[in-house]
């Protein structure tokens, strides 16, 4: 936590909304009892251990199970063979459209291993050194196939095919061949030809990104446990649960009713753990053996066989006019999506530009299979690749013209009515306050000014999502509340659900327990993913909430024999209202609930939302860097994060959303790549050599909390995880050019490559 | 009352003969997607499915239950996942 700026012109005081209680889930978390997915241990369990593919790609000619089996010890074995087949059909809406029968390939692969570390087969047995042996006592038999890892390599018509018969999908030319191109998305508004006509200077380059993983200190774990009758029981750590036993079901070809999944504590995801890996396999040895299983990863399991987020082959072009109007803008990003369709392509599409009013723009988007484990989301999915490359350009822009890069952005900003490229007109307000917050930050006037010293500006937009959410809310006894939603909590969710329910009914915060509850006991509740749990899942709690209210005045209309009209709720009593002024003593909500067996039985309420009209996320940074020219190292001096945060239900939650997403933002601009050999196989995966930013590798980071807030939220919020990881990596490279007048145009910018740039005087 | 629904050329190329613009008359969503559906059959199927909503530019999950309000501009893209 660091003392934040917070910017904002709201009259509205709150008492709870806004304060800093101490987190309710720190100390088990401190004193290291807080039960996450590999603590949970079973009578009876057994544990589970996965073979993985040595080869980056490869046929699987057979797969002889049974020298493992015969080992004692060992209570089941299973393949892909034990699992119903999919449909190759696509299914859902075309950016997270899944294609189960790629799901069920990824999580045990069939015909082929399509990237180091795929799963091939699982063993369970009484121990884990047992298991383990098993498992390297399972033959498979490969037959070699050459592969492809880079982008560029993958969409060349020569390359070797992961799918022989995939048609490319969005594809202008009439019947094209298997490729591995997944699809082309093309998104486009005005005339592009005569913006960049009508610009005094137009600058393009090129740009590539390295995979990076989402990096969460947590590797996945779970335990199931299923019944000879077909129900079970998972315990997990992921982004959702209610995701996971769906998932689960689908794969196993059991019904969701059948399938009861209570979330373990969770020890970071970042979107790497809304998709599932583990737990259909538990379930399957669970189901086989008769026995409860855990199954875990390695941190190597982690990196070969989960998903980062994707590497990218990008190009970009800019038009602007001397004065500072940006009047054209072009791009392509081509994506790695790993070994299966795919990857975020299409919100770096529609992100990229989406912070400006710019007339005339294009992107163009492929989404690319390649030999690598499949993508999966991570913060912000796409957005900050897609930034990056636009971002580079518009900085060189304003070099250029010779314009202060922020005062361009103001230039520019889009708002209320001003079109994206997607369609919509932008609604929402935030932008301009968010980066005229951050003109004002005092250090904003002072620019590094020793040798090799450097400012770079960027800023990032994110979507924010809503959607469906449940809560219920029970009041015990004595007057203290519980509230339970199904939102894993991965950014402090019950203190800001404790905090919004408090608020709401009136009663001190430390009287109401938050807690995230199994499938079994709540409604269905998506993702905690895209930003949206505070926005959304804090809609239902405050509707949870205003239900109890209402059920608790009639209950005090009960207890004074009066019309429920003749009641109301404030400041946590019910109080005689009407006629009954002055009548009654108000009624405390532990006072009501000591009468519930008299009013009706207990008080306890339940909500469900689809929640729309969350605004999106709009980040605006400044960092100043010192590069040593010696060694290419880039130290960061000084780093500044403004962001729209609508209201800061708990502000040391949000500051800690800003510094993480920016801390992610530097490993990935700095340190962070899969390092791939000419075998195609991973040489970094653990943390020794995937090299991710420690505390000592930064400085504290400055955030300004912009209140602009959301008039459709109760208090006003705003999604705040996202947005904050999308201008690091291009504020960077600015700074770094600023510094040594050498443009960065790979990902990362490590020691080496800043070396080699200099070097060859890139520019 | 009468809303603009309003597809992306992409969208529209695949489903509505590359028309991007319609006037329908719906005071919700549920409306607009069956007015939707007696112009193109089966892409009621295809919005609920796979699209988003902006509302006057307010996004929305596509459901049955937006009120669409008069002059409305109805935005259909494609739908968006996040991390």
């Amino acid at each position: 936590m660091n003392d934040s700026t917070i910017v904002t012109d709201s009259v509205k005081r709150f008492k709870w909304v806004g304060t800093r209680p101490i987190r309710p889930d720190g100390v088990p978390k401190v004193t290291g009892r807080a039960m996450y997915g590999a603590d949970l241990k079973l009578p009876g369990m057994i544990y589970g251990k996965i073979l993985r593919s040595p080869h980056a790609h490869a046929l699987i000619k057979k797969i002889d199970t049974s020298k493992a089996a015969a080992l004692p010890g060992v209570k089941a074995v299973v393949t892909a063979a034990d699992l119903p087949e999919q449909k190759n059909e696509f299914i859902g809406p075309e950016r997270v459209a899944v294609n189960f029968w790629h799901v069920t390939r990824n999580i045990l692969a069939r015909e082929k291993a399509l990237y180091e570390g795929h799963a091939i087969a699982a063993v369970a047995a009484t121990s884990a050194s047992i298991a383990e042996e098993a498992a390297s006592l399972i033959e498979v038999t490969y037959e070699v196939l050459p592969h492809v890892i880079d982008v560029d390599e993958a969409m060349k018509p020569d390359a070797p095919l992961l799918f022989e018969d995939m048609i490319p999908r969005g594809l202008a030319e009439p019947n094209p061949k298997p490729s591995n191109i997944s699809k082309r998305l093309e998104f486009v508004m005005g005339d592009i030809e005569k913006g960049f006509a009508s610009a005094d200077v137009v600058i393009e380059k090129e740009f590539t990104t390295a995979a990076v993983h989402q990096g969460y200190i947590e590797p996945h774990a779970c335990v199931a446990k299923m019944e000879a009758d077909g129900q079970g029981e998972i315990w997990s750590s992921s982004q959702g649960h209610f995701q996971m036993r769906a998932l689960t079901a689908k794969i196993l070809g059991c019904k969701i009713g059948d399938l009861r999944v209570t979330p373990a504590e969770i020890g970071g995801g970042f979107g790497g753990k809304t998709v599932t890996y583990l737990e259909p396999v538990a379930a399957l040895l669970s189901k086989k053996s008769g026995l409860p299983v855990r199954l875990q990863m390695t941190r190597e399991d982690v990196f070969k066989g989960s998903g980062p987020t994707s590497g990218s082959s990008m190009w970009a072009k800019v038009g602007v006019t001397k004065d500072g109007k940006i009047v054209a803008a072009d791009a392509i990003f081509k994506f790695q999506a790993g070994a299966f369709p795919g990857s975020p392509v299409m919100n770096a599409c529609l992100c990229a530009y989406s912070p400006y009013d710019i007339a005339n723009a294009r992107a163009v988007g492929y989404d690319v299979v390649s030999n690598r484990p499949k993508s999966a989301a991570y913060r912000a999915p796409g957005s900050p690749i897609g930034h990056y490359a636009v971002e580079s350009v518009i900085d060189m822009c304003a070099k250029a013209i010779g314009m202060d890069p922020l005062e361009l952005r103001i230039k520019n900003v889009a708002s209320i009515g001003v079109p994206t490229i997607a369609g919509p007109k932008h609604a929402h307000a935030g932008f301009m306050e968010t980066l005229q917050a951050l003109k004002a930050h005092p250090a904003y006037a002072n620019p590094p000014t020793g040798p090799n010293q450097g400012r770079g500006v960027a800023i990032g937009y994110w979507f924010n999502g809503g959607g469906e959410s449940s809560a219920t809310m029970q009041v015990n006894a004595d007057g203290t509340v519980l509230v339970a939603t199904g939102s894993p909590d991965i950014g402090g969710s019950r203190a800001s659900m404790a905090i919004m329910a408090a608020e709401t009914l009136g009663v001190d915060y430390n009287l109401v327990r938050a807690i995230v509850a199994d499938t079994g006991t709540v409604g269905y509740t998506h993702v905690t993913g895209g930003s949206r749990v505070t926005f959304a899942t804090g809609m239902a709690v405050v509707d949870a909430t205003k239900n109890v209210i209402k059920d608790v005045c009639k209950r005090a209309a009960m207890i004074w024999d009066v019309d429920p009209e003749g009641v109301i709720w404030e400041d946590g009593f019910a109080k005689p209202a009407g006629a009954n002024v002055g009548d009654f003593k108000p009624l405390s909500l532990a006072e009501i609930a000591g009468k519930a067996a008299a009013t009706g039985g207990p008080i306890t309420a339940s909500a469900g939302v689809n929640a729309g009209a969350q605004a999106p996320g709009f980040a605006a940074h400044f960092v100043d860097v010192e590069v040593d020219p010696e060694t290419g190292r880039v130290d960061i001096l000084k780093y500044v994060a403004a962001q729209d945060v609508g209201r800061a239900i708990h502000p040391s939650y949000v500051e800690g959303q800003i510094q993480g997403g920016v801390v992610q933002g530097i490993g990935w601009a700095l340190n962070e790549e899969y390092i791939y050999n000419a075998k195609g196989l991973l040489d970094n995966a653990g943390f020794l050599d995937y090299r991710c930013p420690v505390a000592s590798d930064i400085p504290m980071i400055d955030t300004i909390l912009v209140e602009v807030p959301n008039p459709v939220h109760p208090y006003g919020a705003k999604g705040v995880g996202e947005a904050n990881i999308c201008p690091p990596m291009a504020a960077i490279a600015n700074a770094i050019e600023s510094a040594i007048k050498t443009r960065m145009t790979h990902l990362p910018m490590s020691p080496p490559r800043v070396l080699a740039a200099m070097d060859a005087g890139q520019k | 009352m009468t809303a603009t629904v309003t597809f992306t050329s992409g969208f529209a190329r695949k489903y509505t003969n590359g028309v991007r613009e319609f006037e329908v008359e719906a005071a919700n969503l549920r409306g607009v997607i069956r007015e939707m559906e007696k112009l193109f059959p089966g892409l009621g199927h295809t919005l609920e499915e796979e699209t988003n909503v902006a509302i006057n530019g307010e996004l929305h999950e596509t459901g049955y239950f937006q009120p669409v309000p008069p002059g409305a501009e109805v935005f259909f893209i494609p739908r968006i996942e996040g991390g």
